[in-house]
């Protein structure tokens, strides 16, 4: 910009220059993301500090850091079996569900089918029904099948819970998928189980992502349907009840739930850290579609 | 060299019939064009051709095999799409080789075949890319490139200029003539509703109206001797004018000296725009106040209404001076066309402009 433009630039703003403008807003939002992320880096800080300290030092950096309750909450709270035990969930459950929801999101998205707005219907009708009123039938059926006390059975009903929203979203976006597509490898003699691997399947990549990420979490921070189903065996609980136990009677062991809840968070930040780019487009792709 | 043969196929979807009984011939070797308007059913019977849609009645024979029931990729054919359907998540050589590779051709021989039709193409430097990355007229070429890969005897071509600006699509028809000339042999049948793609590209050329095969024949053919009022109309830019006729005489009262057994039959009376000239005032056999004066550099398309309010265009030579809102008459001195009062070419008619010049009854 020469002198001239910039002296017969009109200044009307006054006091909020652009600079100002984008620096008053920076700083609001910079207040309500401090307030927003307090409680974790509470959390995070406290896992640090000694039981003794955790209540008389009300600030944020702990007067003698210690790792203690890790090392406590990992082996005597048994934080390491739960670990495993909800990554073992969680994993199976995501692959169970993104490979069922992804087929069955094909098939409703693009192939004719007699039934099938009954059949999405009746699908849509179960997202309306909250967990708590299905959960003992469906201990129940756990039980009947023999999985009723173990990881499997905590897997299979994990999966359970969010399939219909995956499956719907799977639909949605292969329905936008051209059918030149499909005429195409057709054409060039690929048969249809090739075409949804190598063709559709990779197209629905955003989608993959969305649906492992929000199944990963609904694995991971579920509470009620594990509880239910860990009730009578301590060995097969996940975290999140375990980290409930650290809940005594009459003594609550706040460092070691701290730390315990500190490791449970680690695993999901990094999966979103990693996802996040794909998710996002997959979360925009479902609304624009 | 694969011909294909349409005998009376016909296409219903539920109760539509969108192909009527449709009989073809294409040889061996030769470049077919079907060209109607949208909803004339040519994409439908490219389909059909393709096995992408069932027929429902008639046969359907590629290089002399019946192959009604025969899956797509086993018909010998490969297909270019109007909207290309390239897989966007595939880098253009893997577009090329999909299918083959996914046919268990050994990579080598897929690598080869792709590096073949690439430098047929001119696209070698693009191999590498997304489809999103190229432009449409690459776009296309790498459509076309996976058709040459399989090595097709028919290739069908669905509209694949229409998504292209003007100017591209002129190069690129251009390309696809001498892709024809390349690939010698290897017969074509290309979909289109521009007429002007069909007369330039076209050995043959099949016009189509409702399903139904209106001519089949060389483009100069169609042009010149065209069946019926629909197939005139259609091929030729600007449209053939059309002048209703009452016992040789148009609407305005002027009497055209008919001669030939089926003059008496005449209802119509068809004069492309260069068949008109400038005559003196009140000697033409048409006339009418210019409307709009279309420059064109090598020539001007003078649109003007006449008394019964009629828009009919002449070509003039450059600089013909015509002026909207004059009032001009024309003579008839090319090619004449007549059609009887259901739009059947008559053949036989001669008008005489020498009489005709300025009589009025």
């Amino acid at each position: 910009m020469t002198d001239a433009t910039h002296f017969r630039a009109p200044r009307r703003e006054g006091f909020f220059t652009p600079r100002r403008r984008r620096f008053l807003t920076s700083v609001v939002l910079a207040v309500i993301c401090a307030i927003w992320v307090y409680p974790m880096v509470w959390m995070i800080a406290a896992s640090f500090k000694p039981n003794s300290e955790l209540f008389r030092n009300p600030g944020l950096i702990p007067i003698h850091p210690t790792f203690g309750n890790y090392v406590r909450a990992w082996t005597e709270a048994h934080i390491q079996r739960y670990f495993f035990n909800t990554l073992f969930v969680a994993v199976g459950s995501v692959i169970i569900t993104t490979t069922s929801a992804a087929l069955m999101g094909y098939v409703l998205g693009r192939r004719p089918m007699p039934g099938k707005w009954l059949l999405m219907g009746l699908m849509v009708f179960t997202v309306f029904i909250p967990q708590g009123y299905t959960i003992i039938p469906v201990f129940e059926l756990l039980s009947r099948l023999g999985l009723g006390q173990s990881l499997w059975g905590l897997m299979l009903a994990t999966c359970g819970q969010s399939i219909v929203v995956f499956t719907l979203l799977f639909a949605g976006y292969f329905t936008q998928v051209p059918n030149e597509l499909d005429e195409a490898s057709r054409m060039d003699g690929v048969g249809p189980v090739k075409t949804f691997l190598f063709v559709m399947l990779p197209l629905a990549k955003p989608i993959i992502v969305t649906v492992v990420v929000l199944q990963s979490l609904q694995a991971w921070n579920d509470f009620l349907l594990p509880l239910v189903i860990t009730l009578a065996n301590p060995a097969l609980r996940t975290l999140s009840v375990g980290i409930y136990s650290f809940k005594g009677e009459n003594f609550v062991d706040w460092g070691g739930m701290t730390s315990a809840s500190t490791i449970a968070i680690v695993p999901i930040i990094l999966l979103f850290l990693f996802l996040q780019r794909y998710f996002i487009d997959g979360l925009a792709g479902a609304v624009k579609g | 060299m694969s011909s294909v043969k349409l005998t009376n196929v016909t296409k219903r979807f539920g109760a539509l019939e969108v192909i009527r009984g449709v009989d073809i011939e294409i040889g061996g070797g030769e470049f077919c064009v079907f060209v109607g308007p949208s909803g004339c059913g040519k994409s439908t019977l490219l389909r059909l051709i393709a096995g992408l849609e069932e027929i429902s009645s008639g046969t359907i024979e590629i290089g002399g095999r019946r192959v009604n029931d025969v899956d797509p990729s086993h018909r010998g054919t490969a297909m270019v799409f109007q909207t290309y359907a390239l897989y966007p998540h595939m880098t253009v050589e893997r577009n090329m080789g999909f299918g083959l590779l996914m046919n268990g051709m050994p990579k080598v021989e897929v690598k080869s075949r792709v590096d073949k039709a690439a430098r047929i193409l001119q696209i070698e430097k693009l191999l590498g890319r997304k489809p999103r990355q190229l432009s449409g007229g690459q776009r296309q070429r790498v459509a076309i490139g996976r058709a040459i890969v399989r090595d097709p005897d028919v290739f069908l071509f669905d509209e694949p200029l229409s998504n292209l600006d003007a100017e591209l699509r002129v190069a690129t028809r251009l390309e696809i003539a001498k892709l024809h000339h390349q690939l010698a042999g290897s017969t074509m049948i290309y979909v289109t509703h521009d007429q002007v793609e069909a007369m330039t590209l076209a050995d043959k050329i099949v016009v189509l109206r409702d399903g139904s095969v209106e001519q089949v024949g060389a483009p100069m053919e169609l042009y010149e001797s065209p069946a019926n009022q629909f197939v005139a109309g259609f091929l030729g830019s600007p449209k053939m004018n059309f002048v209703r006729l009452e016992g040789g005489i148009t609407p305005d009262g002027r009497k055209l000296a008919l001669s030939g057994d089926q003059a008496v039959r005449a209802a119509t009376l068809g004069i492309r725009a260069d068949a008109l000239e400038a005559a003196a005032p009140g000697e033409g056999a048409l006339a009418g106040e210019v409307s709009v004066v279309e420059r064109l550099g090598d020539s001007d398309f003078v649109h003007f209404r006449t008394s019964w309010g009629q828009e009919l265009v002449a070509r003039f030579p450059n600089g013909s001076g015509a002026r909207v809102g004059a009032a001009l008459d024309f003579a008839i001195t090319g090619q004449t066309h007549f059609f009887d009062a259901e739009g059947l070419a008559l053949s036989g008619i001669t008008l005489d402009p020498a009489q005709t010049a300025g009589a009025t009854v």
